[in-house]
């Protein structure tokens, strides 16, 4: 379980500080497809650095079960991030020198998967193997990422606007690889976003406005990819 | 107004690396150039065979050295120039594709690249200045035991010309051409941020990564960023050439030229080799900022992305030091015999071990230092900074 206490975070100092989370509380079962709400500026994205330990808040914790990761020192906020995180950022941040299996190799080597070509077959990108990022579409793009991200075997998956830079064609379809993966690995997902169909996909939805928690509700009945609005 | 879009005074900045190239060789070049002038006007008062000798053998000097010396450096400036222009493009393809796309066509973008050559007029402007600053010292060194008539040094307006005023319109030239070539490209390539496989290279490139298939990750980042970045490989074999070639010829030569040279010699061998060195790393670095914060957000530990992006240049390090040892030896011998072949009684003149040990310990000791001061620039590099841009 993921539990967030009392988090505030600003940025600048003296008159110009500006305060973007305000105090956030919230709890992430195991498993849950959680949406993280909002519109530009709400502080979605610095609750999801935070609560993946990229950064770290001025004030609170975050607890993975009973490790609070605001405590740990850089270097191991990075093994906790290799042994249980993985990240899909929506300007994919593909290696370009790299090809797609090459790319995707950079998050197996960290769990030692040796499997992760069926982690790209999964994605649908089976044949692109020997690609460059620069030669495939933007949604193949994010499928690469979408299997770099899981061949490391996370146990969250942090999302930030994964389908941002998407058509909808193409965001509908990398968002129902997500869940079919979602549903056969069983990884918690948190994911932020400002399209409020998407939310519609998930279990626990979080709205977010002007650093503060506006509203938490849950979805008894859960949509995929492609009975959801755009 | 243009200038300020296309080159700013940071990146001016980074120029500085041919800055000190120049300077250096433009100094070594004035005082032993300005000096072998100066020496012809003494030629009619020698009369004794002796002092001839001697005198033929200072002449010889001068001119093995400013052509070794000026020759080499300026060969490793033009490289350099196109290495910064090139990266420079690279970097900044976005901003010269708006340009672009708005109507400034290419050759009007190419010509404020002329700010590239300003540097080399600067750099060859204070090696001229240092040059003069030392020349009397000089001199006196070169005639110290008063063998040769007493000389005083003469300024020579055709060797500002053609060391300080040629090479600034020179490499001023060779900037506004090759940046003309590079921003040939069509605007939408230039636009597009991703990196474009050259695909006369499709066959080569599918046949390596069979063959790599199965690499670790690591591995094949190590491989691929030296495979990507071949002229930064030139310049650590070059730092590492300069630095083991010219500080062992100072200390093997020191039976065989005056001390002030020898320590002229060592410290530009330092002095360019530690620019070089620090040159490269900062490219590599910068070059690879994005793939350090996604490896960091993944996981790999710092040292792990030192290891991967800047491991792989070690060995070219040593070659370049191997391959500097070899040259100084060869090109010691070769000016002994050259400058003293007419004179009797030859110094003899045998490979330095102690020389070549020192020298060793010594770049171990800056490599090392160096990598060490670049592994902790790794640490600092914000991950949400570089997700930013």
């Amino acid at each position: 379980m993921i539990e967030v206490k009392s988090v505030q975070k600003s940025y600048g100092s003296g008159e110009s500080r500006f305060l973007v989370l305000k105090g956030i509380s919230l709890k992430v079962n195991t498993g849950d497809f959680v949406v993280i709400l909002g519109a530009s500026g709400s502080g979605k994205s610095t609750l999801l650095n935070i609560m993946s330990g990229l950064e770290s808040p001025d004030q609170g914790a975050v607890l993975y079960d009973e490790t609070d990761i605001t405590k740990l020192s850089d270097s191991e906020r990075t093994k906790f991030r290799k042994d249980n995180i993985g990240f899909i950022f929506q300007q994919y941040y593909l290696l370009p020198n790299m090809t797609v299996e090459k790319n995707v190799k950079m998050g197996a080597d960290l769990a030692k998967n040796t499997d992760y070509k069926t982690m790209l077959e999964a994605v649908g990108l089976g044949e692109k193997m020997k690609k460059y990022p620069s030669e495939l579409s933007g949604g193949e793009q994010q499928r690469v990422s979408v299997a770099r991200a899981l061949a490391k075997k996370p146990r969250v998956l942090f999302l930030d606007e994964p389908t941002g830079a998407l058509d909808e064609q193409t965001g509908r379809q990398v968002l129902d690889y997500i869940c079919k993966l979602h549903k056969e690995y069983g990884f918690t997902i948190v994911m932020v976003t400002h399209n409020q169909n998407i939310a519609e996909m998930a279990g626990m939805v979080i709205r977010m406005n002007s650093g503060n928690i506006s509203e938490i509700y849950t979805n008894s009945v859960t949509k995929n990819a492609y009975e959801i609005g755009w | 107004m243009v200038i300020a879009v296309v080159v700013g005074i940071k990146d001016a900045a980074k120029l500085t690396g041919i800055f000190i190239i120049v300077c250096c060789a433009v100094l070594v070049c004035t005082l032993f150039l300005n000096f072998n002038i100066d020496i012809a006007g003494i030629r009619d008062e020698i009369t004794s065979q002796q002092v001839m000798l001697f005198y033929e053998a200072q002449v010889s000097t001068a001119k093995v050295v400013s052509s070794l010396c000026g020759g080499c450096l300026l060969i490793t400036s033009v490289i350099m120039l196109i290495f910064y222009i090139k990266h420079y493009v690279d970097t900044h393809k976005k901003e010269l594709g708006i340009l672009k796309a708005i109507g400034y066509s290419g050759g009007k973008i190419a010509v404020n690249f002329w700010v590239f050559g300003s540097s080399v007029f600067l750099g060859a402007l204070a090696g001229f200045a240092g040059a003069w600053m030392m020349m009397s010292a000089f001199y006196e060194v070169q005639n110290e035991d008063k063998i040769l008539p007493a000389m005083s040094p003469h300024f020579h307006p055709i060797l500002f010309l053609s060391l300080v005023i040629l090479p600034a319109v020179l490499f001023g030239i060779i900037s506004i051409f090759y940046s003309f070539l590079k921003l040939k490209a069509p605007v939408l390539r230039l636009l597009k941020e991703s990196w474009q496989i050259p695909t006369g290279k499709e066959k080569h490139r599918e046949k390596r990564e069979e063959k790599g298939g199965e690499r670790p990750f690591l591995d094949e980042l190590k491989r691929s960023t030296l495979r990507d970045k071949k002229t930064l490989v030139f310049f650590i074999i070059f730092a590492s050439f300069c630095f083991a070639s010219m500080t062992q010829m100072s200390f093997s030569m020191d039976e065989l030229a005056s001390a002030m040279m020898g320590i002229m010699i060592m410290l530009i061998g330092i002095v360019l080799a530690c620019t070089t060195l620090f040159l490269a790393i900062t490219t590599v670095i910068n070059g690879n900022k994005k793939t350090i914060a996604m490896m960091r957000v993944f996981g790999y530990s710092q040292k792990q992305c030192c290891q991967a992006l800047l491991g792989g240049y070690r060995p070219m390090g040593y070659i370049g030091f191997a391959i500097g040892t070899i040259y100084q030896y060869v090109i010691l011998k070769v000016a002994v015999y050259v400058i003293f072949k007419d004179i009797e009684g030859m110094p003899e003149y045998g490979f330095d071990f102690k020389a070549m040990l020192i020298a060793l310990a010594a770049f171990l000791v800056i490599y090392e230092t160096v990598m060490y001061l670049y592994s902790e620039k790794l640490k600092k590099i914000s991950i949400k900074e570089v997700m930013l841009e």
